[in-house]
């Protein structure tokens, strides 16, 4: 990385008579001079020691503890575990199904599920749905496992940029007592293994790099040079969020390259060679991994799921379930066919016996994706002398050419594809026209019927089966049969629209015969089918289907977020809601926050240098700062290929899409600590990165409850909401640990020895305390609050029967309304109590308690609690 | 030899006679209103009768155009409401107000001769780049009709020239000349903002390049002291800062000023700015309301009605959800009798008099006239918005639910005692209870509620769908005329109110920037930026079936073309030599090269700044988005064709100060290749040009097969094509 080295002053020259040195130069020894002369070979390569290497294990150990720890719980679906566990099922049962990320991660979490044999049968419908003979938990280990694995990576890397030992054992804290890392790869998500692969792909770019500055070509260069394009192609291979890593790596480089350039020690001819070497490497090697995956993907789904909708009948055809008979080739006068519309995959032109409710309330048209025999037209010539329905029978097939004037009759219901000035019920605008299906079984129909066939393109003189697409016009009106990705409302059964468009863009007034079957045809005439598309067309028509459909996510989340809210961590993502107990996505605040001040402070510290370099100043001088800012720089960029892109993107947005660009902040963090530390001793050095680890550890403490889905006290969660805008329901959690134990729902794992001696505690302390008779106006006071209890538990009585009858009638309980977040069962979260006391308001933490919520304050709700603990445990 | 003065001055002769000429050219054809003349015609109308209109661009053309046809004689009756409404059938005088247009556009070649002189290439090489304005199609067609752009391009011509002058006096700097000149660039500056919105890109533009100046001029080897640095940054923020700045200013102020008078605009506006203008909707019908008045109550952005009707919310919701099952209460955005309601004191009323008028914070009730029943809100969760609370009504008679069924009026901006008026009282609804306002957006309601919309209880305060006004009142409980009634109680002031000049002018920029942003329905000739340079499809301005007259609004050809590969020839060339001097091959000579990159590099870098932001923009883009950029790649053309005939540039050019080395005087050689080169050009342009006319003049009318022969490109769709068998 560092090639730009500013030269120190030439030793004195030769010609200087020099005593002869007091301390005689070892063997084999070589003064800086000689040693920047020598051969690049004998630079010392940055292998961390052997004493690193145990540092290394104790630090993944450590890390493997606090990734894995209880990674079985909660042992239902927590958050997009609903996506990708349900992926993980269909490439089980093969059905294809569409998503929007490449398949690479999927397939990794598939494969564990498939070894540890999960049977697909488990729908991971709903959040918080407990999970049923699923192996979960080895589905859960690969990101988990990808996830610790980052953590030596982020070691690895700063050792190989130059870093000391300490920093980079900080960094490898940092990133193992990262909260946002712990809960994004403790579950059945994709961030995991893409950050994994992200730091893989910039480890293996670092050690080519300080390889290439070593020995180009050597057979270590070129190790690290495929390892990149291969670690390249697997973090594009799982999110497509991979193309910001393949960007940092490209511009790195292109830097690369542009230095070479300007070496004019390197020949033209040599240089051609680096830029093959990593065209080659950095950009076929990742591509073909891609597709490889890709290959992979299509050969487990081999047959017919929820995606096919998305993709075209060709591709549609290769699925199992879908495969179509052959069928003939020769459209003729008479055919029994289905017409497909080739644009839009909304499918058949189709009619049922239900008609529009407005304009001319004849029978509907529309499009309809699945195989029905509503589909079935026959094509009838128009121009036939007689009863055009019936004369075609006894002549031998005519084949139908361009220009035919043709009616198309709607075998079940008899009725013609018909067209008229009437506006179409959805797109009601003056150019487009609407269609029906007008008739009666012996009436001939008007010439509003007709449609003459245009063939598109050419080269085809006559209507053939899939291989020609054509254009249907309207005789009389001149318009074009049309479709278009409009649905129809619930009269139309949300079936796509067909009208007939004055304007029609081409596209989309195309049509095809799909299948086709003659009676007068004999069983040898020629025959087609589709042709089986290619890997290569497949692969291209998934990625279009991915990039629309990714295009398209643009509907808003509760917790989504914009990416300027991300590097202050404003606000995180609920996971999973149950039994009062919650995990939250939610960074390390403090990681987080001195991460975006080191970027800060390197982009202002950046900005200062320029502005003195411009006055004279000469900072890029000094090989301290020159070796530091190519260091940061390096990383900055990383972030900022890995963060600005989103402020382009208009889809929905989440912070989790901010974990690479922290991955490589908290690298940056690390530099710049290495930086400011550099003119300490070392034992000065190893104390600052333990402070900071600890403050780290202390922080990560306190939100860890929200990581693992660990009770914790409301007091306990209140005082973790250092930010208004942190808005994990502390109402959800129950007020003390013993409250856990008495919730029906939480088992205490037997290990929790705490929530025991807790509640023996207690007990004693109830037995042992001496009776005094308190003052007189205590008494009063009590028995006032008495009164008040039991005219609220008659409220809440009064309104619990009202709710439980309700439920008796059929309903579920009102859904009331709550201040905040809700538990999975649609209830509010343990707040004050269902009311009745009136409409007490008590300033709470920062601020009012949300109207809706009745309290009745805490001693109130302290006997309450006390009173409701020695009733007979029920589901209230 | 072409160089010489008087040579000089007969080119910029010809090519300025010959821009009026084609320019004017059959002005008065067609006698119809085209394409945005509907807008622009309209507005400058508004002008001339001083009605109050909104648009998203600023006034400055638009005034002009207005001030043109104040001078022919315009008297603002006409509309302009229709494409293809005649002019002459309703005697509008509106060659006068084009060939305003046309002035301007005609002007713009010698200014882009100008520039290119001023910039020292030869009088070869500049009435090249002019000539690829002068016969432009696309530039011709803009200027000959009632639009802003020929305006638009003018002024951002004028800026750079100017820019140009000012930097050509860089040696004798804080001389008056210098000051005049820079003056000059912040004032033309804003004449380009204030003709339209895209002129912001020209101030981006002249503002980069104004950085890559003082960026030079921060550097310590040019400027030992940073007190010279202060100097020059200050004398630039004044002139480039401040004066367009207040110019642009004075744009808004004349324009309120003019349009001092209610129009269509009024609706766009806040109530204090409505109240501002004479004769307003506000002034004239607004009525202070009392208790037991029925009003209609309608929602500020939404302009749905408070709806209710007798129908129940489902017990049951799709999702598993219970409502209350009281009555609904949705948005209905038409007039109906279930949008009355009765407002119902909580307090004892005087019999008469002013106490029964409705002020800020007064809590009342609302009740259903035609149900009978008052509006309550309560903690269950609204139908599609679980976080709100459901909107019901409950039986007047029924007192058990009263504190739930009350409401406090808070105005906006209303202080203690302002009393609440119809139409400019915008109010918040707050439930007393549990302090959520009445709320609307967009959501529609299922079949159940006839796909109304959806109203409930928001606990933010600040949502803009908390905002509603009082519509009308219907009735008041002795059955009196409400304005009359007024008239004699409270005999309110009907002169409008003055209101602050910055006020206004804040409020309108905030709505200018706000409906830019809006524009974002699709237009049958919207098209992607990238397609402009290659004149992939134009707009069609004006068709006339009887005639198959049509004007198309295309560039042409052979004109935009060379300047694309112009740009991509410069963008090579830069490239090459930046690797080329990466290998130490110093190729194009040192005086050439700079030449190369501040002069041609300052035009692709006003080409990019006016070309590149369209990419980032979603709102609805047209080709002619791309005139100041077709304008500034002529300017390249011009560059790259000197470069090309030429290893030789003209120096020095910038004026000689104190302090100035003295230097060697260099004439550029030409030789005879440029003369043939420009002749050739022009020929082929002209041709290009001729062959489209019909397309930009309208006129004459073609046949389908003549449309045909014109579509040089099939992207192309022009109207009365004949229909061949390839193409359907």
């Amino acid at each position: 990385m560092a090639s730009v080295r500013a030269r120190r002053p030439p030793s004195p020259p030769p010609s200087i008579a020099h005593p002869p040195p007091r301390f005689p130069p070892k063997a084999g020894h070589l003064d800086a001079d000689a040693r920047r002369a020598a051969p690049r070979s004998l630079a010392r390569p940055r292998v961390p020691a052997a004493a690193e290497w145990r540092v290394l294990a104790v630090l993944l150990l450590v890390g493997a503890g606090v990734r894995l720890f209880r990674i079985s719980s909660p042992d239902s679906v927590v958050f997009d575990e609903v996506h990708f566990g349900k992926f993980a099922a269909r490439y089980i049962k093969t059905r294809y199904f569409v998503d929007v990320h490449p398949p690479l991660a999927k397939l990794l979490i598939t494969l564990a599920a498939w070894i540890f044999g999960f049977n697909g049968h488990f729908e991971f419908d709903d959040i918080a749905k407990p999970f049923v003979d699923t192996p979960y938990v080895a589905m859960r280990m690969v990101p988990a496992l990808m996830g610790l694995w980052t953590i030596p990576l982020g070691y690895l890397t700063l050792r190989m940029l130059d870093c000391r030992a300490t920093t980079a054992m900080l960094a490898a804290v940092l990133l193992t007592f990262e909260n946002a890392l712990v809960t994004q790869s403790r579950h059945i998500l994709l961030d995991a293994p893409l950050i994994f692969f992200t730091a893989l792909s910039t480890f293996f770019y670092v050690c080519f790099a300080t390889e290439n500055a070593r020995r180009p070509f050597s057979e270590a260069w070129w190790t690290w040079l495929v390892l990149t394009g291969g670690a390249l192609g697997a973090v594009v291979s799982c999110k497509w969020v991979g193309l910001f890593t393949i960007a940092l790596v490209g511009l790195a480089t292109l830097r690369q390259l542009w230095i070479l350039l300007g070496d004019t020690r390197v020949s033209p001819r040599l240089w051609i060679k680096h830029f093959l070497a990593r065209a080659l490497c950095l950009i076929l090697v990742p591509l073909l991994v891609y597709m490889f995956i890709f290959h992979i993907h299509f050969a487990i789904l081999q047959n017919s799921g929820e995606g096919d909708g998305f993709m075209s009948p060709e591709f549609q055809h290769t699925l199992g379930g879908h495969r179509m008979d052959d069928t003939y080739a020769d459209v003729a006068v008479g055919s029994r066919v289905t017409i497909r519309h080739v644009n839009t995959q909304g499918g058949y032109l189709h009619s049922h016996p239900h008609n529009y409710p407005a304009g001319s309330k004849q029978q509907q048209i529309t499009l309809y994706p699945h195989l029905d025999e509503n589909n079935d037209w026959r094509i009838i010539n128009a121009s036939s002398p007689g009863d055009p329905y019936t004369s075609w029978e006894g002549h031998p097939p005519a084949y139908i050419p361009d220009g035919a004037r043709i009616k198309l009759r709607h075998i079940s219901t008899a009725k013609s594809l018909h067209s008229h000035d009437f506006r179409p019920p959805v797109s009601d605008v003056d150019f487009q026209n609407e269609v029906s299906a007008y008739g009666m079984a012996d009436f001939e129909g008007d010439m509003n019927d007709d449609w003459i066939v245009e063939i598109d393109g050419s080269a085809a003189r006559r209507l053939r089966t899939l291989r020609t697409a054509f254009r249907l016009k309207h005789a009389l009106t001149g318009c074009y049969l049309f479709s278009h990705k409009v649905k129809l409302p619930a009269w139309g059964f949300d079936q796509q629209e067909v009208t007939c468009n004055k304007n029609a863009v081409r596209a989309n007034s195309l049509w095809m015969v799909e299948t086709n079957w003659h009676p007068h045809l004999p069983a040898n005439a020629p025959k087609v089918n589709y042709r089986t598309p290619s890997l290569l067309s497949k692969f291209l028509e998934l990625n279009s289907v991915m990039w629309t459909t990714n295009a398209g996510l643009t509907e808003r989340h509760t917790y989504d977020s914009r990416p300027a809210s991300w590097p202050i961590l404003r606000r995180g993502i609920n996971f999973w809601v149950k039994d009062h107990r919650q995990v939250y996505l939610t960074g390390n605040p403090l990681v987080w926050w001195m991460s975006t001040a080191a970027v800060s402070a390197y982009v202002a510290v950046r900005a200062l240098l320029i502005l003195r370099a411009k006055r004279g100043f000469r900072d890029f001088e000094n090989t301290k700062v020159v070796k530091y800012d190519t260091l940061c720089g390096f990383l900055f960029l990383g972030w900022a290929l890995h963060y600005l892109p989103f402020f382009l993107m208009t889809r929905q947005l989440f912070l989790h899409h901010y974990l690479p660009a922290l991955y490589f902040a908290v690298l940056l963090l690390c530099a710049v600590f290495d930086f400011l530390t550099a003119s300490l001793r070392p034992v000065a050095r190893l104390a600052a990165a333990l402070v900071l680890a600890l403050l780290v550890v202390w922080n990560f403490a306190i939100f860890s409850p929200l990581a693992y889905g660990l009770p914790w006290t409301k007091a306990q969660c209140r005082a973790a909401q250092w930010r208004s805008t942190w808005d994990f329901s502390w109402y959800a959690a129950l007020s003390s640990p013993s409250q856990y134990l008495m919730n029906l729902n939480f088992t205490p794992p037997p290990q929790c020895r705490l929530f025991r001696r807790l509640r023996e505690l207690r007990s004693q302390r109830a037995r042992n305390a001496p009776r005094i008779r308190r003052p007189r106006h205590h008494r009063r006071r009590r028995r006032a609050r008495a009164r008040r209890r039991r005219r609220c538990a008659r409220a809440d009585g009064r309104r619990r029967r009202r709710d439980a009858g309700r439920a008796r009638e059929g309903g579920a309980r009102p859904r009331y309304f709550c201040g905040g977040a809700r538990g999975e069962d649609g209830r509010c979260g343990e707040q004050c109590g269902w009311g009745g006391c009136g409409g007490w308001r008590w300033r709470w933490g920062g601020g009012w308690i949300e109207g809706g919520q009745r309290c009745c304050g805490w001693r109130a709700r302290q006997r309450r609690r006390w009173w409701r603990a020695r009733q007979p445990r029920r589901e209230w | 030899m072409y160089d010489v003065s008087s040579f000089s001055i007969a080119a910029v002769g010809i090519l300025t006679l010959f821009a009026f000429f084609l320019r004017f050219y059959k002005i008065n054809h067609p006698d119809q209103v085209v394409f945005d003349e509907v807008h622009f015609g309209k507005f400058a109308a508004h002008y001339i009768s001083r009605e109050y209109y909104f648009d998203v661009h600023p006034p400055f053309a638009k005034m002009l155009f207005g001030l043109a046809g104040w001078f022919v004689g315009f008297d603002g009756k006409f509309l302009f409401e229709n494409i293809g409404d005649n002019y002459t059938d309703n005697h509008v005088p509106y060659v006068g107000m084009r060939g305003l247009s046309a002035i301007f556009g005609s002007l713009t070649v010698p200014v882009v001769y100008g520039i290119m002189k001023e910039c020292g290439y030869g009088t070869v090489v500049s009435a090249f780049s002019a000539s690829l304005v002068l016969f432009d199609s696309a530039h011709i067609a803009q200027s000959r009709l009632i639009l802003l752009d020929s305006i638009l391009i003018f002024f951002m011509a004028m800026t750079v020239y100017s820019y140009i002058r000012f930097r050509k006096l860089r040696y004798r700097d804080f001389t008056a000349e210098w000051w005049g000149w820079l003056v000059a660039t912040g004032v033309f500056m804003a004449c380009t903002w204030g003709s339209k919105v895209n002129g912001i890109l020209t101030v981006f533009a002249i503002g980069a390049a104004v950085l890559v100046d003082l960026w030079d001029i921060l550097d310590y080897r040019k400027n030992e002291s940073i007190d010279v640095f202060w100097r020059q940054f200050t004398a630039r923020a004044v002139g480039l800062i401040l004066v367009p700045f207040i110019v642009y200013l004075s744009f808004f102020w004349v324009h309120f000023t003019v349009l001092n008078r209610s129009g269509p605009g009024d609706t766009f506006m806040s109530p204090a700015f409505q109240e501002s203008l004479v004769g307003n909707e506000l002034l004239m019908h607004s009525a202070e309301i009392r208790y037991l008045d029925t009003v209609t109550i309608r929602a500020k952005d939404a302009k749905v009605y408070l709806h209710s009707h007798p129908e129940k919310y489902p017990l049951r919701y799709d999702d598993g959800r219970i409502s209350s099952q009281g009555q609904q209460v949705t948005g209905y955005g038409h007039a109906d009798e279930n949008n009355h309601w009765q407002i119902i004191p909580t307090k004892a009323l005087p019999e008469t008099g002013r106490g029964r008028i409705v002020r800020h914070g007064d809590t009342i009730q609302l009740l259903h006239v035609n149900t009978d029943s008052v509006l309550l809100t309560h903690d269950v969760a609204s139908p599609l918005t679980p976080t709100n609370q459901e909107f019901t009504t409950h039986p007047k008679e029924d007192y058990s639910r009263y504190n739930e069924t009350l409401f406090q009026v808070l105005l906006m901006d209303g202080e203690e005692g302002s009393a609440w008026r119809s139409k400019s009282g915008h109010f918040r609804l707050v439930h007393v209870l549990t302090k959520v306002s009445l709320y609307t957006h967009k959501g529609q309601l299922p079949d159940w509620a006839f796909l109304q919309q959806e109203i409930n209880g928001n606990k933010n305060p600040n949502d803009r769908g908390n905002v509603w006004f009082v519509d009308e009142i219907v009735q008041t409980p002795d059955g009196e005329d409400v304005l009359n009634r007024q008239a004699t109680v409270n005999t309110p002031n009907r002169d409008p109110k003055p209101r602050n000049f910055f006020k206004k002018f804040f409020e309108l920029q905030g709505l200018m920037l706000q409906h830019n942003a809006g524009l974002t329905a699709s237009h049958p000739y919207a098209s992607s930026p990238l397609n402009w340079p290659f004149l992939v499809s134009g707009i069609s301005f004006w068709t006339e079936s009887e005639s198959q007259k049509q004007i198309y609004f295309i560039g042409n050809i052979v004109g935009w073309w060379t300047c694309v590969i112009a740009v991509s020839v410069y963008i090579g060339i830069m490239g090459a030599d930046m690797i080329g001097r990466r290998r130490n091959v110093k190729a194009i000579p040192h005086s050439v090269r700079k030449r190369l990159w501040n002069s041609a590099g300052f035009f692709l870098l006003v080409w990019f700044i006016h070309y590149a932001p369209f990419f980032l923009m979603s709102r609805q883009l047209f080709l002619h988005h791309y005139l100041p950029s077709h304008l500034a790649s002529t300017l390249v053309a011009g560059a790259v064709l000197h470069f090309l005939i030429s290893d030789t540039v003209n120096t020095p050019i910038s004026a000689k100060g104190h302090f100035t080395p003295l230097r060697h005087r260099n004439y550029a050689e030409i030789g005879y290749r440029g003369p043939i080169i420009l002749g050739i050009w022009v020929v082929m342009l002209l041709i290009a040009f001729v062959y489209i006319s019909p397309l930009t003049y309208g006129t004459p009318g073609l046949t389908g097969d003549e449309v045909n022969a014109r579509r040089l490109l099939n992207t192309w769709t022009l109207h009365f094509a004949a229909k061949n068998a390839g193409q359907v």
